[in-house]
């Protein structure tokens, strides 16, 4: 009789080892909805981005933007940005080499001044252009930069998504906790982000998927609603292209006078 | 101001370079710019030289640049431009970049007008050489001419080497009779002398290696040429300032080390000019406040502090305390306040420029500069009563 219940603590215990645990369940499809997005190679695109207040009032900005992937698991993507408007910041360049938990490398050429700076990117939770986007929500959905939960599943839309929890692993950042729905495609639906405080701080609606290279689900759509302010950001994705030939030569310091005047 | 026969060659050249480009399929093509009316109001009153306590000026920049060649070429116009009131050495047009460059895999071709700046100071760029300064615009010197040059940049993993030759030299403009500020004499544009006997059309060559490494940038450079500083001696005959161009050997070192939040600079510099070296070195720190009280505002707090062992150089033992208030608003408004010290005597200054976008295509600066306490014997004491407030707005095309 005894060895029959040792034998049963041993199976249950085996069968509780190989059931993942919430969190495991959690980083599993954080990782492979992250996947799911890559082996974009390189891409373009012209990015809309759409300030709007309490009032309704709205203004549009425009920039331009090339990244590279990384193929090192341990590193990030590099990107440029080109900003087109508002105008008196025509002509000014950003180059960032993102990573995933330090701190990015970036340089910023300012036409007025004609000279490359070296900028500090330790703040992650400041807006970008005066929108509701933050810098640190541009690598949002690099599960590496996360502590993952698995909470159930939800219908969306009429999809059923899964809910996830997620805490930020890195310094600095503007949130406690993320909430978020991840359809049985992989694609991020809609995340709810909490502040320092704990508060509901805003929403990001991820809309317009288009296949890209028929693989990659891309959103060309950002929705962001500030709960607390009340102001909203849409950003958008046009003539995005995916591997057009860029490599790493394109993404160094000394090439990004090539886009400069 | 095309006073020359060499920039109007340059000029024809490339003109004759756009047309035979033409044929080819401009990939990209982009034309900005803007206008900008400037008043200043001194509040001292009249000036020392009889100079008005008002002035009005007209200030513009344009930006042509296109991609040719399949994007392997680009060719760049940026022109700026000033109609002053009062002051004739500010009625000028300046061809900033006028240039042609080549990309091959390595390596950059370049020919014509450019700015290149070296460096990683706010305040005192003692590196910075290759552009002549245009002090009639300032006298902080950070408005600069284009230098006329050829240049090839090879870039590789460990690495940037550019080469700099420069067949053209340009004159440092000063404030004309009628400027404010202006030095206690003018500047007698018919007495100028170079220790070269080729005079303008020594060619100056530079060379500079720069390279990232983590959170490191680091930049080596040498220039020889004519320096970039004339040596001023007021002509008793004439009573205007001779200017006498020296030839000048200079050995740079930038670095900047970016520490999260924390920047760390300095420059240093090894010059030699006739037979007597000296040494500069300039540095400092710069931290910034994110997200002040709990706002979407940063402030950036900034300490530098110039040194030199010419006991004649006016920046020799020099300081500044700033702060950069961003407001990361819709209006991009932001402050920068610095306080200039001398820390030889106790001379100081104070300025502020403030900005923010009023449309989508209007833009409002506002700069003031208060001179303090200044000491008799220190150089900037004959700008002493040309403290100034001067609205900008500037309209964008």
């Amino acid at each position: 009789m005894k060895n029959i219940i040792l034998v049963l603590i041993i199976l249950i215990g085996t069968k509780l080892s190989i059931a993942e645990s919430l969190e495991e369940k959690g980083y599993n499809i954080a990782k492979s909805s992250y996947e799911s997005g890559r082996g974009f190679t390189d891409m373009i695109s012209d990015q809309l981005m759409i300030l709007i207040d309490p009032k309704g009032n709205k203004v549009t900005r425009e920039i331009s933007a090339k990244s590279l992937e990384n193929l090192d698991p341990y590193d990030g993507d590099k990107n440029i940005t080109y900003f087109e408007t508002p105008k008196d910041v025509e002509g000014t360049v950003m180059l960032s080499h993102t990573h995933i938990n330090e701190d990015d490398d970036q340089w910023l050429y300012l036409p007025a001044l004609t000279r490359v700076k070296r900028i500090s990117s330790s703040n992650k939770s400041g807006s970008f252009m005066g929108s509701e986007v933050a810098f640190e929500d541009f690598s949002a959905g690099d599960y590496r930069k996360y502590k993952w939960k698995y909470i159930g599943e939800e219908i969306y839309e009429g999809d059923l998504c899964y809910v996830l929890e997620s805490y930020p692993t890195y310094e600095n950042s503007g949130y406690t906790k993320r909430v978020g729905l991840t359809d049985k495609l992989l694609r991020a639906r809609k995340i709810d982000f909490y502040d320092r405080k704990g508060e509901l701080l805003k929403t990001v609606f991820f809309e317009d998927y288009n296949l890209y290279g028929d693989k990659i689900w891309m959103a060309d759509s950002m929705k962001v609603e500030n709960h607390q302010n009340k102001n909203a950001t849409i950003f958008q994705w046009q003539n995005r292209k995916l591997n057009v030939g860029l490599d790493k030569k394109d993404f160094e310091k000394s090439s990004l006078m090539r886009l400069a005047d | 101001m095309i006073q020359n026969t060499f920039q109007r060659k340059i000029i024809i050249f490339f003109l004759v370079t756009l047309l035979h480009a033409s044929h080819t399929n401009a990939l990209d093509l982009k034309a900005y710019g803007f206008i900008q009316p400037e008043s200043s109001i001194y509040i001292n009153g009249d000036g020392r030289h009889g100079q008005d306590n008002y002035n009005t000026s007209l200030f513009g920049k344009g930006t042509f640049i296109s991609y040719l060649q399949n994007g392997d070429a680009k060719f760049t116009i940026s022109a700026i431009g000033r109609f002053d009131q009062s002051d004739d050495q500010l009625r000028y047009l300046d061809f900033q970049k006028f240039k042609y460059e080549y990309y091959f895999d390595d390596v950059t071709l370049k020919v014509g007008n450019e700015i290149v700046f070296w460096g990683v100071n706010e305040t005192f760029n003692i590196v910075d050489i290759i552009n002549q300064s245009n002090l009639a615009e300032n006298i902080s010197g950070t408005k600069k001419l284009g230098q006329p040059m050829a240049s090839i940049s090879y870039s590789r993993d460990y690495g940037t080497f550019d080469v700099y030759l420069m067949p053209y030299f340009r004159e440092r403009p000063f404030s004309g009779k009628e400027g404010r500020p202006r030095l206690l004499f003018e500047v007698d544009k018919n007495s100028i002398t170079y220790e070269s006997s080729a005079k303008k059309r020594k060619i100056d060559f530079a060379l500079r290696y720069s390279t990232v490494i983590d959170d490191l940038d680091i930049g080596l450079s040498h220039f020889y040429g004519n320096n970039r500083t004339p040596v001023l001696s007021p002509n008793p005959l004439t009573l205007k300032f001779d200017t006498h161009y020296p030839v000048l050997s200079q050995t740079g070192v930038d670095i900047q080390a970016t520490k999260g939040p924390w920047l760390y600079k300095l420059e240093t510099v090894s010059a030699k000019e006739g037979s007597e070296r000296h040494l500069g070195a300039a540095g400092g720190i710069e931290y910034t406040y994110y997200g002040i009280r709990n706002t979407q505002s940063d402030l950036g707090v900034i300490v530098e502090y110039a040194f030199d062992d010419r006991n004649d150089n006016p920046f020799n033992n020099e300081g500044i305390i700033g702060l950069r208030w961003s407001v990361n608003d819709i209006k991009s408004s932001s402050l920068l306040a610095g306080y200039l010290f001398d820390m030889r005597g106790n001379s100081n200054r104070f300025q502020t420029e403030f900005e923010q976008r009023i449309t989508d295509d209007l833009k409002l600066f506002l700069d003031l500069s208060l001179n303090g306490s200044i000491d008799e014997i220190d150089f900037t004491h004959q700008f002493k009563e040309d403290s100034q407030i001067t609205i900008k707005i500037a309209k964008y095309f």
